[in-house]
This record gives C-alpha cells, sequence and structure tokens, in this order.
C-alpha cells in the first residue's frame, strides 16, 4: 500500500477555552474520495480551511506528498496542490472565462495550455453556452457547476469542496451530484463536507466523521 | 446686478478662446491630473493596508487619515508655504510660487480621500474575494491585486472625488502658488481674482468650464459604473 497523501498529527484548533478540533492522526489516500460528515459547527469547515492554509491552527503537523511540516507554516507552493471550494462560491466579477482561467495563471501555465484547460472545464461542467453570461447572473446551480468547473481545471492533487449542493435548487442539486460523481475518478483526491444525504451515499466516497473535536473513518 | 451680460461676455472669451483664459485652464488641469496621477498609486497601497492589516496604532492611522479631509486647505497651504519658503527645510528647491508646488499641494490634498475612500471600498469588498484568490494559488501579493480590481469602481470613485478636491481648490493653490498670470494662476484662484476685480464675465467663463469638467469626469465614472457593474 502506498503512503498516503496526506497525514494530519496532532491538530489542535481552539476558540478561546473551547476546543473545536484535537485530531491525533488522519491520513488521506492518493486518489481516494470522501465526505466529511459531522453536526453543524463540529469544525467541518475549520479542519478543511486549516489544510488549505486559509486558517492558523494552535499546534499540529501535516505531511503532504513528500513534505512535511507544522501547520503553522503553510508552505506557499502547496496553494498550487490543495485548492479549497468555498461553500457559496465567489465568482470574480470578469468573464466566466477569466474565472476559470485565474487560478491557472497563478500557476504560470502557458497561454495554449490555459484555453485547453478552460474550454475542457466549461465543456464538462455544462457551461460552454453561459460564457457571455456576467457571473453575477448566473443561477445558483450554475455557479457551484462554475466553481466545480474552476477548480477541475486546475487538476490539484485535493480537492476540498465546502457544502456544494447546499443551497441549491432540485435541478442544481441533481448537476452538481453528478458531477460530483464524475469527480470521483481514482486519480483526483476529493473531500466533501456535507449534510446532504444524496452526497454521503454516493458511489465510492467513504465518510469521515468528525465528532467531538475527533475524526474517524466509518465503513458504509 | 445684470448677470445676462458678463454672462453673454463670458461666452464670448470662451468663444473666441482667450489666451488668458486658455492658459489659466491649461495649468489647472494639468496640475490636477499630475498631482492625482502621482499620490494614486501610494494613498489606494495605503488604504489596502489600513483596511486589510492589524497593526498596532492601525486604528488611530485610521482616524488621523480621516481628520485630514476636514482639514482647511488653506492650513495646508500655509504649512507648504513654511516648508517651501527661501527660510524653510525645502527652500533650497526654489519651487514656491511655481506650478509644481501647487501640484505638491494637490496632492496632500488628495492623499486623505484616496486612503479613506480606499479603505471604504475594501472594507466593504465581499470577504470571499481575498480568500477565493489565495485558495486557487494566489500569492498575498496578486491576491491583493484582485482584491482592489473587483472594488474597481469605489477606487475609480475615489480618483474621481479626489480630482475634483484638486481642480476646484483656491486656498491652497493661492498660498503656495501666488496666482502670477502666465505661471500659476490657475481657474480657482484666477475667479476669486477676477471676481474682487469686479471682471465677472472672466469669473463666470471660468466657473462654467470648471463646472464642466467636474460634470464630465463624474458622467465619466457613472458610465463606467454602468456598464462594469455587470461584468
Amino acid at each position: 500500500m502506498s503512503a498516503p497523501l496526506l497525514e494530519l498529527h496532532g491538530l489542535r484548533k481552539s476558540f478561546g477555552e473551547r476546543i473545536l478540533l484535537d485530531i491525533d492522526r488522519l491520513a488521506i489516500e492518493r486518489g481516494g474520495a470522501y465526505v466529511l460528515v459531522g453536526a453543524n459547527g463540529c469544525g467541518k469547515t475549520t479542519l478543511m480551511r486549516i489544510i488549505a492554509g486559509l486558517e492558523p491552527a494552535q499546534r499540529g503537523r501535516m505531511r503532504f506528498g513528500a513534505e512535511e511540516f507544522g501547520v503553522a507554516q503553510y508552505p506557499e507552493p502547496l496553494r498550487h496542490r490543495i485548492v479549497y471550494v468555498h461553500q457559496h462560491p465567489y465568482l470574480f466579477r470578469t468573464s466566466l472565462r477569466h474565472n476559470l482561467e485565474y487560478g491557472l495563471k497563478c500557476r504560470a501555465l502557458a497561454p495554449d495550455e490555459r484555453a485547453r484547460r478552460v474550454e475542457e472545464a466549461l465543456e464538462w461542467a455544462g457551461l460552454r453556452d453561459r460564457t457571455a453570461t456576467p457571473p453575477a447572473r448566473l443561477s445558483g446551480g450554475e455557479k457551484q457547476r462554475a466553481a466545480l468547473a474552476r477548480v477541475r481545471a486546475l487538476a490539484p492533487e485535493l480537492m476540498l469542496l465546502d457544502e456544494p449542493t447546499s443551497n441549491l435548487d432540485r435541478e442544481g442539486r441533481a448537476q452538481t451530484l453528478a458531477l460530483l460523481a464524475q469527480l470521483r475518478d481514482g486519480r483526483r483526491t476529493v473531500i466533501v463536507a456535507c449534510h446532504d444525504q444524496e452526497v454521503i451515499n454516493l458511489v465510492g466516497y467513504a465518510r469521515l466523521r468528525l465528532e467531538d473535536g475527533g475524526i474517524a473513518l466509518q465503513s458504509g | 446686478m445684470d448677470l445676462l451680460e458678463p454672462t453673454r461676455r463670458a461666452f464670448a472669451l470662451l468663444l473666441a478662446g482667450d489666451p488668458r483664459l486658455l492658459e489659466a485652464i491649461w495649468l489647472s488641469l494639468w496640475v490636477s491630473v499630475a498631482a492625482i496621477a502621482l499620490v494614486a498609486a501610494p494613498s489606494v497601497a495605503l488604504g489596502f493596508l489600513l483596511a486589510k492589516k492589524r497593526f498596532p496604532g492601525q486604528r488611530a492611522a485610521v482616524v488621523l487619515v480621516q481628520a485630514l479631509l476636514s482639514f482647511p486647505t488653506v492650513v495646508i497651504g500655509l504649512i507648504l508655504y513654511l516648508l517651501l519658503s527661501r527660510r524653510g527645510p525645502f527652500g533650497s528647491f526654489d519651487l514656491l510660487f511655481t506650478p509644481t508646488a501647487i501640484m505638491i499641494g494637490y496632492m496632500a490634498i488628495a492623499f486623505p480621500i484616496l486612503v479613506v475612500f480606499t479603505i471604504s471600498a475594501v472594507q466593504g469588498a465581499d470577504p470571499r474575494v481575498y480568500e477565493t484568490a489565495r485558495a486557487l494559488g494566489a500569492a498575498r501579493l496578486r491576491a491583493s491585486l484582485t482584491t482592489l480590481w473587483e472594488v474597481r469602481f469605489g477606487i475609480l470613485a475615489a480618483v474621481v472625488n479626489g480630482f475634483g478636491r484638486a481642480v476646484s481648490e483656491v486656498g491652497c493653490a493661492i498660498m503656495v502658488g501666488g496666482n502670477i498670470e502666465g505661471l500659476t494662476r490657475n481657474i480657482p484662484t484666477a475667479i476669486a481674482l477676477e471676481t474682487t476685480k469686479g471682471e465677472f464675465a472672466q469669473g463666470i467663463a471660468l466657473g462654467l468650464v470648471l463646472m464642466v469638467v467636474a460634470l464630465g469626469v463624474n458622467v465619466l465614472l457613472a458610465l463606467l459604473q454602468g456598464t462594469g457593474g455587470l461584468r
């Protein structure tokens, strides 16, 4: 068995007296797909933000691939390998194509490669006919699909998706669920935080339960 | 007082392209534009830092800049006069009563406007902007520039307001410019002078130009906001 893609050791995150996260060890396998479940306010979002380097923690060590570091010293290059998608994704007030291209520019990819990936991601998310629409005018479901397309275009080693089906209508949920099912292809590693039973039951997604600050891998 | 006759003569002066009038207009415009061009970038950068960074004394710095907004421009002129006069610390540069001195005054006047408007725009930005940029792999500088771009209409409003304040300012321009015809006489100082001389036609003509300039930049801003807000 190969080494995990991500390992967390001794992670502690507290707000004042309240300890939100107290995780001895968490291992995420390369190419695995996980749903992160737990009660409201149990720290799902906080855990994903810590892994993405968007929020500090009091202590803990993280290993990602060959890199090992204390969570307080998050290495900047890791932001190109781990991408977090907000529960209510923000689309920049430019064009849809520019939104999808943004992270690719941050990675200094060649214009041809950027264009290829953007077109492929638009096709994947079924948004090719919506490129002339300002992002602010897209529906909730379309915005969520655009955010998923934006992260897919980057092809990061680890995708962290926060409640991707929340606040969507029936059609938007169905389309997003279909995309989530496609993301699990054995090459990408995906963690999806959610309450949505349909997401939790997605075929091939392992279940991580966050409870009382600790985390456990559940079967079934 | 009969307003019709001086107004008629004012239009006649404008249409004839009176050289004294054109000189004052040209000086006002280039000095104001140059002042804003020079002060905009550092002011916007400072506004962004004051809005986003937490450091000891940050609140006091914001209050200080806000207080500068209501600082009388004539006092700014007086301070500059003392600094630039022959006996002042910068007297050797020989800048007093030159367009450069007016430009420095305009920069000092526009600075707090630009900083305060930028703070307001950045604090009003969606907090997800910066975080989304970082999450997508942007370095801190790029994420900061992305945030500024997202609030570009607020920043543009800051620039337009700074320009409007500079181009219409009179107290500081008289103090450090001296209102010298052909050298430092600009639209507001010329209006003040011509009116005291009873030359209302010149004053009205220059006043009309000033209003057209003010209206023009604000219409431009409204047009840009109108089309860009949807993108």
